[in-house]
C-alpha cells in the first residue's frame, strides 16, 4: 500500500540544536500510528515540519503523492491534513460554535461562499460534533470561558470539522479527564473506522497510545530510535533507557514527565 | 437565563430604534432652519472621524493588527485629491473635476496600502505598528519634498467649493454605507476568519485560512476608504498641507475613538468617535489648556474600567483592550506565530 503521508530525511536545526535529525515517517492511508519520545525529543517539531509551520532545513514530505514541503501551511491543511495543538489554539473570542464552523474545510470555496453566512448544512454538522463532544451547553460561549480540556475538546472537533484525511494529535490528551479521554478514544476510533482518516498521535499517555496505534515510532534527541508495534516498543530496552535515562532534567516543561507518569500511563 | 435573554433582547431593540431616530435626526438636520453652515461643517468631520475609525478598526480590531500609520491613506487620498484638482493653478495642466480626483486618491491610497501591506504586515505585534508609524512619516516627508508636485510645504489650494449640506450628506451616507458593510461583512467566513487572525494567526493558517491574503485585502480595503474620506476632507477644505493632511492625530483619534467605543466590534467605532469628537469640543471650549490632561484620563479610564468600551457593555464580540495590548506586546516574541509567514525563519 502506498503511503498517504510520506517524510523522508528530515532536518530541522535551530542555530546548533538538531532538533529532528535525518527523520523518516510515514503513514499509510486509514493508519493509527504514534509518536513517543521524552520531552525535547522534537515530537513537535517534527509535527511543525510536517504540517509546514516551520520549514525543514532538508528532508521532503509527500502527501498523497504530491510533494508538499514547500507549501504555505493553509494549502496543507485545505489538502486534507488538519492538527491539533500541543499549546491548544482555539480563537479565544469566538462562540464555540464559531470556532467549530470556522474549521469546516476551505478548499475550493469560492469568494461567494467565503462572503456569506455559514450554510444551515454545515451549522448542523457543526451542532452535531459540538454534542458529541459535550461541548453543547457551551456552544454560544466564548471560547476563552472554556476550561483547558473544553478547549482541547473543541480543538479536535475543529480537527474532524474540516473533514480531513489526516489529523496529526499533538497530546490530545492531556488535561483531560479520564472519562473524555476515553470518549476521545472512542471517537477517533469511530472516524478512522468509518471515514478511514489517519492519525498520527504525539502522545504521553501510553495506554492511550497503546490502546489505539497499529505501529509507534519513537524518538529521541531527534532521531528515530525505534519503530514497530506498541508492545514490542514498550519492552525495547533502548526506549525504556531513552526514557529512564535521559528524561530527567531535560523538559520542555522543566518537569521530568514522560511515559511513565502520566495519569493513565502503566509503568513500563 | 430566558429573562436575561430577553432584558438582551429588548435592550438590542431599544438600541435599534435609537440609532433609527438618531439617523433620522442627522438626515433632517440640514433642512432645518436654526442650523448654521459651521454647525454642519462640524458634523461632516466627526463623520470623517467616524469613518476612519471604523476602517482602523478593521485591520486594528479584527485583525488586530494594531496600525500606528493610518493617517498616511488618509493623507494619500487628501493629496491625490487635490494634486489632481489644483494641476491648472500649478501651471501643470488642466485641473480634474472632484470626482475623478477623489476616486484616483481611492485607487493610489489603496493600492498604497496593498503594497505596503503586503511587506509590513509580515512583522507582529509592535513592529508592525513601528513600520506603519515609519511609513506614515516618511510619506509626510517625501510630499514636503516632493514641491513640484506637492507644493512642498506650502501646500496647495484646490477651486472653492462650498456646498456644506452636499459634503454632509455624502459623507454621512458613506459612514452609513461603510457601517452596514462591516455589520455585514463580521457575519460571513471572511468576517468570522479576520477575528480568528487577531485571536491566533498560526492556529487560523493551519485551518486553512489564507491569512497572508485575507489581512492585506482587509488592510488594502481600509487604505482605500480611508483615502475616500481624505479626499472629500481636502476638496471640502480647500486647502491641504503636509502637516495638516498626514497628521498623527487622526491615527490617535481613531485609536481613541474605537478603545472608547469597543474594539473589534461593530458599532465601537462608530459610537466611540462620535462620543469622543462631542468631548473634545466641550473640553477645547471649557478647558482649553487642560484638554490634553483629559484626554489622558479618559484613556486610563477606559483601560481602568471599560476595557471593553461602550458597546462592551452589551456586545461581548469584541476583544479587551488589555488583552489586545497583552497579545500586541507578545506577538513579536511568540516563535511560532511569527513562523507562519516565514516559515524558514530557525529562531529556537
Amino acid at each position: 500500500m502506498t503511503a498517504l503521508l510520506e517524510a523522508t530525511g528530515i532536518v530541522k536545526r535551530f542555530g546548533g540544536l538538531v532538533a529532528v535529525d535525518d527523520v523518516d515517517i510515514s503513514v499509510a492511508p486509514g493508519e493509527i500510528v504514534g509518536l513517543i519520545g521524552p520531552n525535547g525529543s522534537g515530537k513537535t517539531t517534527l509535527f511543525d515540519c510536517l504540517s509546514c509551520v516551520q520549514r525543514a532545513d532538508s528532508g521532503a514530505v509527500r502527501f498523497d503523492g504530491e510533494d508538499i514541503t514547500r507549501r504555505a501551511p493553509h494549502q496543507i491543511a485545505r489538502g486534507g491534513i488538519a492538527r491539533t495543538f500541543q499549546i491548544i489554539r482555539v480563537y479565544g473570542a469566538l462562540t464555540v460554535r464559531e470556532n467549530i464552523e470556522l474549521s469546516a474545510s476551505w478548499a475550493g470555496l469560492g469568494l461567494r461562499r467565503m462572503l456569506s453566512r455559514t450554510d444551515p448544512q454545515t451549522r448542523r454538522r457543526a451542532d452535531q460534533l459540538i454534542d458529541f463532544l459535550a461541548l453543547g451547553p457551551l456552544r454560544d460561549e466564548r471560547a476563552d470561558t472554556l476550561s483547558g480540556g473544553q478547549r482541547r475538546l473543541a480543538e479536535i472537533g475543529m480537527a474532524l470539522m474540516s473533514e480531513p484525511r489526516l489529523i496529526l494529535l499533538d497530546e490530545a490528551t492531556s488535561g483531560v479527564n479520564p472519562t473524555l479521554i476515553n470518549e476521545i478514544k472512542d471517537r477517533l476510533v469511530e472516524v478512522n473506522a468509518s471515514r478511514g482518516v489517519a492519525l498520527l498521535l504525539v502522545e504521553h499517555n501510553v495506554q492511550f497510545i497503546a490502546e489505539l496505534c497499529e505501529r509507534v515510532v519513537v524518538l529521541d534527541q531527534g532521531r528515530k530510535l525505534a519503530e514497530g508495534a506498541p508492545a514490542d516498543i514498550m519492552n525495547n530496552p533502548e526506549v525504556i533507557e531513552a526514557y529512564f535515562g535521559a528524561a530527567a532534567g531535560d523538559g520542555e516543561h522543566g518537569s521530568s514527565t514522560a511515559a511513565p507518569s502520566t495519569p493513565q500511563g502503566p509503568n513500563p | 437565563m430566558t429573562s436575561t435573554g430577553g432584558i438582551k433582547r429588548w435592550a438590542r431593540r431599544l438600541i435599534g430604534a435609537l440609532a433609527a431616530v438618531g439617523l433620522a435626526w442627522l438626515v433632517v438636520l440640514p433642512l432645518w432652519p436654526g442650523t448654521s453652515d459651521s454647525m454642519l461643517f462640524t458634523m461632516t468631520l466627526m463623520f470623517t472621524s467616524i469613518g476612519v475609525a471604523i476602517n482602523w478598526n478593521l485591520t486594528g480590531g479584527f485583525t488586530g493588527y494594531i496600525d500606528f500609520g493610518h493617517a498616511v491613506w488618509f493623507g494619500l487620498g487628501a493629496y491625490t485629491t487635490a494634486i489632481m484638482m489644483s494641476l491648472q493653478s500649478n501651471g501643470l495642466g488642466i485641473g480634474w473635476p472632484p470626482v475623478p480626483a477623489i476616486a484616483l486618491g481611492v485607487v493610489v491610497a489603496g493600492a498604497a496600502a496593498a503594497l505596503i501591506g503586503r511587506a509590513t504586515m509580515r512583522l507582529k505585534g509592535p513592529y508592525f505598528s513601528v513600520a506603519m508609524l515609519a511609513t506614515f512619516v516618511a510619506m509626510r516627508e517625501i510630499v514636503r519634498i516632493w514641491g513640484g508636485l506637492t507644493g512642498g510645504g506650502v501646500g496647495l489650494t484646490l477651486p472653492p467649493y462650498l456646498n456644506r449640506s452636499l459634503f454632509y450628506f455624502v459623507e454621512l451616507a458613506l459612514v452609513v454605507v461603510l457601517a452596514v458593510f462591516v455589520w455585514w461583512l463580521r457575519r460571513t467566513r471572511v468576517g468570522t476568519a479576520l477575528v480568528a487572525i487577531r485571536e491566533d494567526e498560526v492556529g487560523a493558517e493551519m485551518r486553512g485560512i489564507a491569512t497572508t491574503r485575507l489581512k492585506v485585502a482587509t488592510f488594502s480595503f481600509a487604505g482605500a476608504s480611508t483615502g475616500l474620506f481624505g479626499g472629500l476632507w481636502a476638496f471640502q477644505n480647500t486647502f491641504v498641507d503636509p502637516d495638516i493632511a498626514f497628521t498623527e492625530v487622526r491615527t490617535l483619534d481613531a485609536i481613541m475613538g474605537t478603545m472608547l467605543g469597543g474594539i473589534g466590534t461593530v458599532a465601537g467605532p462608530i459610537v466611540g468617535s462620535a462620543v469622543l469628537y462631542w468631548l473634545r469640543e466641550v473640553l477645547w471650549a471649557n478647558l482649553l489648556d487642560l484638554h490634553l490632561i483629559a484626554q489622558g484620563v479618559l484613556l486610563i479610564v477606559i483601560v481602568l474600567f471599560m476595557p471593553r468600551g461602550l458597546v462592551g457593555w452589551f456586545d461581548r464580540r469584541g476583544v479587551a483592550v488589555t488583552d489586545l495590548w497583552q497579545r500586541w506586546s507578545r506577538a513579536g516574541r511568540d516563535v511560532e506565530r511569527s513562523d507562519t509567514d516565514n516559515p524558514a525563519g530557525d529562531r529556537p
